[in-house]
């Protein structure tokens, strides 16, 4: 399979504390990667090293590489909003902009240069499709999205990431605040997703992390201390620590 | 649109109707070969029950996965939880059936003690037994599963006639004690094949219902 990132011996300090050690480890191609493990154990942390978002935190710094195709993104003069592009973000509070639902979609396109009309709205009206959130929206394109329901808008927030076809998905803790059925739709679209994008999710339900993942990585206090296909950790983990955790022993 | 976790649902139960195929054939074919004494079918049945075997690994194994990563509630939880089950109670009749053929091979070369009447009939009820036990699964059918229930009782009346008739042939004939013996033994692996369809059948009801319909008689 693919390595689609690799992640090498990543240190990450804020001040002289080292919220992550060390960590490596790969993430394949059109798999979902889920991270999971107890507060503050620097799941989050992690994550936001993959697309540099932790860059604009004073008083931070990295040590080791993070690779997406081969290629250090920490190296100096790489791109980062060339990076940003390529991978997108969800966070664990939906963010739609003060804006019409169509105008949520079609900004991230107009500031990436795409002016035509016609090219846009087909965008729209894919990334809406792919999100399951078309037949819900079509009809009010032009309305705020601030009156979505929270799962709509998270959802719309997916449709938003991935109409500048990111290569790369993060996801932080996306389905947290939603109710369960919201929960089983935004769990059904990462699933859907995968197979046009690497998907990378931070979650605090374990049972989440086995139902929509392929790989689960386990991190306790800054360190990652078992990572392997979702199957094995939640049926046979390898390192004792890794099952007092999802039984519930400890965290 | 369905989810994930109906495609995953639909899938395992698919595997178990298709496995569950196999064991029919393993009941007809291990009985005709007795029938006809037919070695070569025999063996054949005897080949086909490592697939059987394999089935059962491989629907374990889908089922550990769907409990583990889809974690199924109430009526999905059943039925994964039924075909758990019914996937142990599919290979033992790939078993038994194994073992008749095995009669076959035995006797190979050897005068019939008698025409096979008995036997294949026991054969033929078990084969719709299990058939119905199955549908009742596929159309939710809880009075069908309750007539394979019923059945059973007819496959233990036949046990017993054979039992009866092959003593009979014993006490007159001592020579014909090893066929007969071997008779019993088949006679006795289509019984306990009709145990197994009965058990199916129950967890058709426990997958349909929820309710645990063993052990009331």
């Amino acid at each position: 399979m693919e390595e689609k990132i690799k992640v090498n011996a990543l240190t990450f300090y804020y001040n002289t504390k080292a919220a992550i050690c060390g960590i490596t480890l790969p993430m394949y191609k059109n798999t979902v990667t889920a991270l999971i493990g107890p507060s503050g154990c620097g799941k989050s942390t992690f994550i936001r090293c993959i697309n540099r978002m932790n860059d604009i935190i004073p008083n931070t710094s990295v040590d080791g590489e993070i690779l997406i195709d081969g290629v250090n993104i920490y190296e100096p003069r790489y791109d980062v909003t060339g990076l940003r592009r390529r991978v997108g973000m969800v966070f664990q509070k939906s963010n739609p902009f003060p804006k019409s639902i169509f105008e949520n979609i079609a900004y991230g396109l107009k500031i990436n240069g795409v002016r035509n009309r016609y090219d846009i709205e087909g965008i729209v009206e894919n990334s809406l499709k792919s999100t399951a959130l078309w037949d819900e929206v079509k009809d009010r394109l032009n309305e705020s999205a601030l009156g979505l329901s929270g799962g709509q808008q998270q959802r719309l927030c997916i449709a938003r990431t991935i109409a500048v076809q990111p290569e790369i998905i993060l996801m932080d803790e996306p389905a947290s605040a939603l109710d369960p059925i919201s929960t089983m739709k935004i769990e059904e679209l990462i699933q859907d997703l995968k197979h046009n994008y690497t998907i990378v999710i931070v979650t605090h339900n374990m049972q989440q992390a086995a139902r929509v993942s392929d790989y689960t990585a386990f991190f306790y206090m800054g360190e990652l201390i078992e990572l392997n296909k979702t199957e094995t950790i939640f049926t046979k983990p390898e390192k004792k620590m890794t099952e007092n955790y999802i039984t519930g022993k400890f965290g | 649109m369905s989810t994930h976790l109906e495609n995953d649902l639909e899938n395992v139960k698919l595997k178990m109707f298709e496995m569950a195929d196999m064991a029919i054939d393993a009941i007809r074919m291990s009985v005709e070969s007795l029938k006809k004494s037919d070695v070569a079918t025999a063996e054949q049945v005897i080949q086909n029950d490592t697939y059987l075997d394999k089935m059962e690994i491989m629907i374990d194994d889908a089922c550990i996965k769907l409990l583990v990563t889809r974690q199924p509630a109430a009526g999905d939880l059943r039925l994964v939880l039924a075909v758990l089950k019914i996937n142990t109670d599919l290979e033992r009749i790939g078993d038994l059936a194994t073992n008749i053929a095995k009669e076959t091979i035995r006797c190979d070369g050897r005068t019939p003690l008698k025409p096979l009447v008995d036997i294949p009939r026991m054969g033929g009820i078990c084969i719709e037994m299990l058939k119905d036990a199955l549908q009742a699964i596929s159309t939710r059918d809880v009075a069908r599963a309750q007539r394979v229930i019923e059945t059973d009782t007819e496959i233990d009346y036949l046990n017993m006639q054979i039992y009866r008739e092959l003593f009979s042939y014993m006490a007159e004939n001592p020579h014909t004690i090893t066929q007969a013996m071997g008779l019993i033994m088949v006679s006795k692996a289509l019984e306990r094949i009709g145990d197994h369809a009965t058990n199916i059948a129950e967890r058709a009801i426990y997958y349909i219902q929820g309710e645990d319909v063993r052990h009331q008689l």
